[in-house]
């Protein structure tokens, strides 16, 4: 009755989250896109880098000038870590430049070949990529990701036969994205989502990834019994839990560059 | 009764399929209530007055899911609702408030339910049991899903899992029309779909075309894919391949249905088993020419 009487006063919503690109020029000629992110939540100006690349969040009262003379006194530390993170491991595609590639937790020799479609294969212990002339950077990271794929799915291919038995349920699909935290999930209607930079990583890491996302079919909880079931599949998750930890930032940035626009 | 579209699953060859068909007769197709908005369940393959629901050709196994579904359109239910409020504000004086409407809409379709029609529905399936393949004719994945949970339901456990293709099959498909090998058997068709790398770049659609003509070699040049190829098996069966590992456009040409033809069935039920034999075997010589081509992964242990 006193809701009739009293209704509540209608909330006002928060102001929306903007995004744009700031490009950033260097000494060198050459630049670094920052994301600038105009955060209503955000109570001071912060630059940061990670795998996803430079972001610079202004709380709402923050002027744009104020955002920029930030940027630029900030300059040399920036650098200095996007060199750290490019040092990591790779710069993006570029043809005949990129001359390896990492693979389960190895580098492959890369060999770049004229031809009349643009693919990425294996040749030997190596790969090849096969490219058109007319070929953009679209069509060559398109490549790389099937590429990327197709292995993931030849590894699946081999480890999930073993694991179907003891589960109530199969996945109902299985799909390899580029998630920007997450290693894999599994949605409420049984679909499995994989990142596909754990192809990058050593096996028994992917391998432990596939084994937590389908003991969710059994537990769709972390509680010990989750964890139980988990380790009487993989008993030596926590080795591989660490390795994420310790490696798994640098897996998601070499994916990351890879398949970026910009070369850096 | 030949599938137009196959949607594909695996499952292990190990899995005991034996009670099968009892299981099958625990779930049957139920006419839908009146006050239900579908129902689903398994009927027969040679129709409503066969019995058995399954069909046996060797190591191949047909089986359907039936529903039933009551067609009660929204803007129907909603036309009468906003006549019923009209009704009520002119001789009332005020507009009935949210929940008397969310009531009045709840007990308009209770009302109209028991007199809406009933749309018939039926997707056949095969269970390939010597690849470890699950066969859905349809071509929408969230269907296919459908019957394979119906089938799941029915046996308790049917670990089936969609196909997965060791390579990319984007990449075989332009190797194809690219001038690379085809698998014996295979041929080009006249169809094809090729889409920029971009996820919304350029989409080009050919039909009756010859794909190996140049201007198809500019749009590889410019770094579109094939994702979708129309192929011709040994002149017997016609189809178009999409990179999402689903067939459609399956057609059997006149090299297969010559041979049903040599046959002398003078009954449906005969004429059917011949249908479902010759389609079976075709499928699975399908299957065998793409299985090491796109390097599909058995799910045997």
């Amino acid at each position: 009755m006193l809701r009739l009487l009293f209704p509540p006063r209608p909330v006002a919503r928060p102001p929306s989250i903007r995004r744009d690109v700031v490009v950033l020029a260097l000494d060198d000629g050459s630049t670094i896109d920052v994301l600038r992110v105009r955060d209503p939540r955000a109570r001071r100006v912060r630059l940061s880098i990670d795998e996803r690349g430079a972001r610079l969040t202004l709380p709402s009262r923050a002027s744009l000038v104020t955002g920029t003379r930030f940027l630029q006194q900030h300059r040399a530390w920036l650098v200095e870590q996007v060199r750290a993170h490019a040092a990591n491991g790779l710069s993006a595609l570029v043809p005949g430049v990129t001359c390896t590639l990492p693979l389960r937790d190895d580098w492959l020799a890369l060999r770049w070949e004229t031809g009349r479609y643009t693919c990425l294969a294996r040749d030997g212990e190596g790969l090849l990529f096969r490219h058109t002339a007319r070929a953009g950077h679209a069509a060559l990271t398109r490549a790389l990701r099937d590429f990327y794929e197709g292995e993931a799915r030849a590894d699946l291919g081999r480890w999930m036969p073993g694991y179907l038995p003891g589960l109530p349920r199969a996945p109902s699909r299985v799909a390899f994205k580029t998630m920007s935290s997450q290693w894999g999930s599994l949605a409420p209607d049984d679909g499995m989502v994989l990142d596909l930079a754990l192809v990058l990583g050593r096996p028994s890491a992917f391998e432990y990834v596939l084994v937590h996302e389908l003991c969710h079919l059994i537990r769709p909880d972390h509680s010990p019994a989750f964890w139980r079931e988990v380790d009487a599949r993989c008993p030596h998750w926590r080795e591989e839990r660490d390795y994420f930890r310790r490696d798994g930032r640098r897996l998601k940035t070499q994916l990351r560059t890879l398949l970026s626009a910009r070369v850096a | 009764m030949f599938f137009r579209n196959l949607t594909l699953f695996r499952f292990p060859t190990t899995l005991d399929l034996s009670q099968l068909d009892d299981r099958l007769a625990e779930v049957p197709l139920k006419p839908v209530g009146p006050q239900d908005l579908s129902s689903r369940g398994f009927v027969s393959p040679f129709g409503p007055h066969a019995e058995a629901l399954t069909h046996r050709v060797e190591d191949a196994l047909w089986l359907t899911v039936g529903g039933e579904e009551r067609l009660l359109p929204s803007v129907v239910v909603n036309d009468l609702l906003a006549k019923k409020l009209a009704d009520i504000e002119q001789s009332q004086g005020r507009k009935p408030g949210a929940r008397a409407r969310r009531q009045m809409k709840e007990d308009l379709v209770h009302e109209l339910l028991p007199r809406a029609f009933v749309r018939p529905l039926r997707t056949d399936a095969m269970l390939d049991l010597g690849n470890g393949l699950c066969i859905v004719d349809s071509s929408s994945r969230k269907s296919a899903e459908a019957v394979v949970s119906d089938i799941r339901h029915a046996l308790g456990s049917f670990p089936a899992i969609p196909l997965n293709a060791e390579v990319a099959p984007r990449s075989v498909l332009t190797g194809w029309i690219a001038g690379e090998s085809l698998p014996a058997g295979l041929s080009l068709g006249e169809e094809c779909e090729l889409k920029d790398a971009d996820d919304r770049g350029a989409v080009v659609k050919c039909q009756r075309q010859d794909l190996q003509v140049e201007e198809i070699g500019h749009h590889l040049e410019a770094g579109k894919q094939v994702t979708r190829l129309a192929l011709v098996l040994d002149d017997h069966v016609s189809f178009v391949l999409g990179d999402d590992l689903v067939v459609r456009k399956l057609k059997f040409l006149d090299g297969a249905i010559d041979q049903l033809e040599g046959t002398d069935n003078d009954d449906m039920r005969a004429e059917l088993d011949a249908r479902f034999a010759l389609m079976s075997g075709e499928i699975k010589r399908l299957f065998a020419i793409l299985e090491p081509a796109l390097r599909l992964s058995r799910v045997d242990a």
